[in-house]
């Protein structure tokens, strides 16, 4: 009980961070626009054929970090968990919009399996179509397994809307479609490094 | 009189050596590429009669891919127009030999850099565009995610090629055993492949996309990550023209830089105006780069807006945006996990 209740809590601050970028972001027709990545309550579609440059594939992948540590590439919409000997296993990712995008090192602070979602009351205000509560499942838009990120408010998470891998539509999250994440929610535990790249601004 | 016919004689034939000297020159040190590719008006490039993603004319005469990509950014560095530029279709043979004999200002036709070709035809690859090496196509049911995994497999390969020397050298250095089915023509390779004589079919990992689209089923084959051998794409200019060869060399580079700066076709005006000095000395806001290789301030401006950087051209020739869906792999910028690399605009 008390876990999830962590877990709502602090997803809620992820949504939170929706709304205060929202706010400072640049274009101000921005904050009207609904959050298309999000859709609770629609089941993802299993059967989903994503694009061929992101479905999880193992590439050629040189780096100095060691084995067991996550590279995302924002720019690319791809997240490298590295194997060693000039290899990583990569997987496709939908990204945060301009504006939300950050860049630097952490660690997998926590791990949590099918999250509960609460969305924040400025994405309430925005979308007052959205619940006040969602429990963890398949229609949940967390989808079926988060990573939280060190202390911030993002999250290597599923998906309901497998759809929206490649594009940039979260507010900073990282989202795999839910296989994905399932695969990766194995395959990493708690502490390992995960290092965030942006394109460079100009 | 006899004097004067001695003298008259000497001085001939000292003019006669000096212009012999000057035709020997001309011959062997052509220093006049940018000049002559100015009053012509266009690039002479030399390309591949057709290779899917790489270089490839439509029905109508207009030519595709990547090596044609880096003709029309010579072209758009030194016109401010991609399209002041003629293809020269060449076979495998005749290429260096046209390049030679100034035929074509550029070739950018898949061409490996490698010694013997730089030094036998006084030739010069002024930087690597794409690095290309030999790998592996498996069949999903075997599930090798590395090469080091098909020990006991049936490998189909060209007869007679340096790839049939390479897998062999390969398995043979890794401890692994393996069945070698030989066949003349590639086509012959492909079709032992699809009809199941051998497990894994090896060749040029640009060539294995390109065979895979051949395939009956396309999508029940793997092009494993790893690359065994060294195949440097380049471009190739003549010896000893060197304002030739820099202009070429660099706008290759600026390329390569312009995406490591994330400076795109779509974002050239934002980055014109730019404060971050590495932009501003690639735009040509600040400095004077283009004017120490003998062109405009915005050379390398014009480069990126009438064809894009170098990650743009790769992604819609031979990357994601093409049928070819090549990884970028080595090819990825020395900082994203690849090894394209090019020295500093400074």
């Amino acid at each position: 009980m008390r876990s999830a209740s962590t877990t709502a809590w602090l997803y809620r601050f992820c949504q939170f961070a929706i709304a205060a970028g929202l706010m400072l972001s640049a274009s101000p027709g921005f904050a009207q626009q609904p959050d298309v990545g999000d859709q609770p309550g629609l089941v993802a579609d299993d059967s989903y054929e994503l694009d061929p440059q992101f479905k999880k594939q193992v590439v050629l992948y040189r780096t100095t970090e060691p084995p067991g540590t996550i590279i995302i590439s924002s720019a690319e919409r791809h997240l490298y968990l590295i194997q060693g000997n000039g290899r990583a296993l990569r997987y496709g990712i939908g990204v945060g919009r301009d504006g939300f995008q950050w860049q630097g090192l952490l660690n997998i602070s926590k791990k949590a399996e099918w999250p509960d979602w609460t969305p924040p009351p400025e994405m309430i205000q925005r979308q007052p179509y959205l619940p006040r509560f969602m429990a963890g499942g398949p229609g949940n838009p967390l989808g079926a397994r988060a990573l939280y990120l060190g202390a911030t408010v993002y999250r290597i998470h599923g998906t309901n809307r497998p759809d929206t891998i490649g594009t940039a539509v979260s507010s900073g999250c990282f989202r795999l479609v839910n296989a994905d994440v399932a695969d990766l929610y194995e395959r990493v535990p708690v502490g390992t490094k995960v290092i965030v790249r942006q394109k460079p601004g100009l | 009189m006899l004097r004067t016919f001695r003298g008259g004689l000497l001085i001939g034939l000292a003019f006669a050596a000096a212009i012999a000297a000057a035709a020997i020159t001309y011959e062997r040190y052509d220093t006049k590429t940018l000049k002559r590719t100015i009053r012509r008006g266009e690039v002479l490039c030399g390309v591949n009669q057709g290779l899917p993603g790489f270089s490839i004319p439509d029905d109508k005469g207009n030519w595709t891919g990547f090596d044609v990509d880096f003709c029309r950014a010579v072209a758009a560095a030194i016109f401010d127009d991609p399209k002041k530029i003629r293809f020269i279709p060449l076979d495998a043979n005749e290429r260096f030999k046209e390049l030679q004999s100034r035929k074509i200002d550029i070739l950018s036709r898949n061409s490996t850099w490698s010694m013997s070709r730089e030094t036998s035809y006084d030739l010069y690859f002024p930087a690597v565009s794409y690095y290309d090496g030999q790998g592996f196509m498996v069949r999903d049911s075997r599930k090798s995610e590395s090469a080091l995994e098909l020990d006991g497999a049936k490998v189909c390969v060209q007869n007679n090629t340096t790839t049939q020397l390479n897998l062999g050298d390969y398995f043979k250095t890794n401890n692994m055993k393996f069945e070698e089915k030989r066949f003349d023509k590639l086509d012959d390779v492909v079709k032992a492949y699809d009809s199941g004589d051998c497990d894994v079919l090896t060749a040029d990992v640009s060539q294995l996309y390109a065979l895979r689209l051949r395939l009956a089923k396309p999508g029940q084959s793997t092009i494993l990550p790893d690359v065994i051998s060294k195949e440097p794409l380049a471009p190739v200019v003549r010896q000893r023209d060197d304002d030739w060869m820099m202009i070429v060399k660099w706008t290759l580079y600026a390329m390569i830089n312009a995406e490591e700066l994330g400076i795109t076709s779509a974002n050239i005006d934002e980055a014109l105006k730019s404060k971050k000095p590495d932009v501003m000395r690639l735009v040509g806001t600040e400095g004077a780069y283009g004017e120490v290789i003998g062109l405009p301030k915005d050379w390398a401006a014009r480069v990126i807006r009438h064809v894009g950087n170098y990650g743009e051209v790769y992604e819609r020739n031979v990357g994601q945006g093409s049928k070819l869906g090549i990884p970028r792999g080595l090819n990825q910028l020395w900082s994203a996990g690849g090894i394209q690399y090019a020295p500093p605009i400074r």
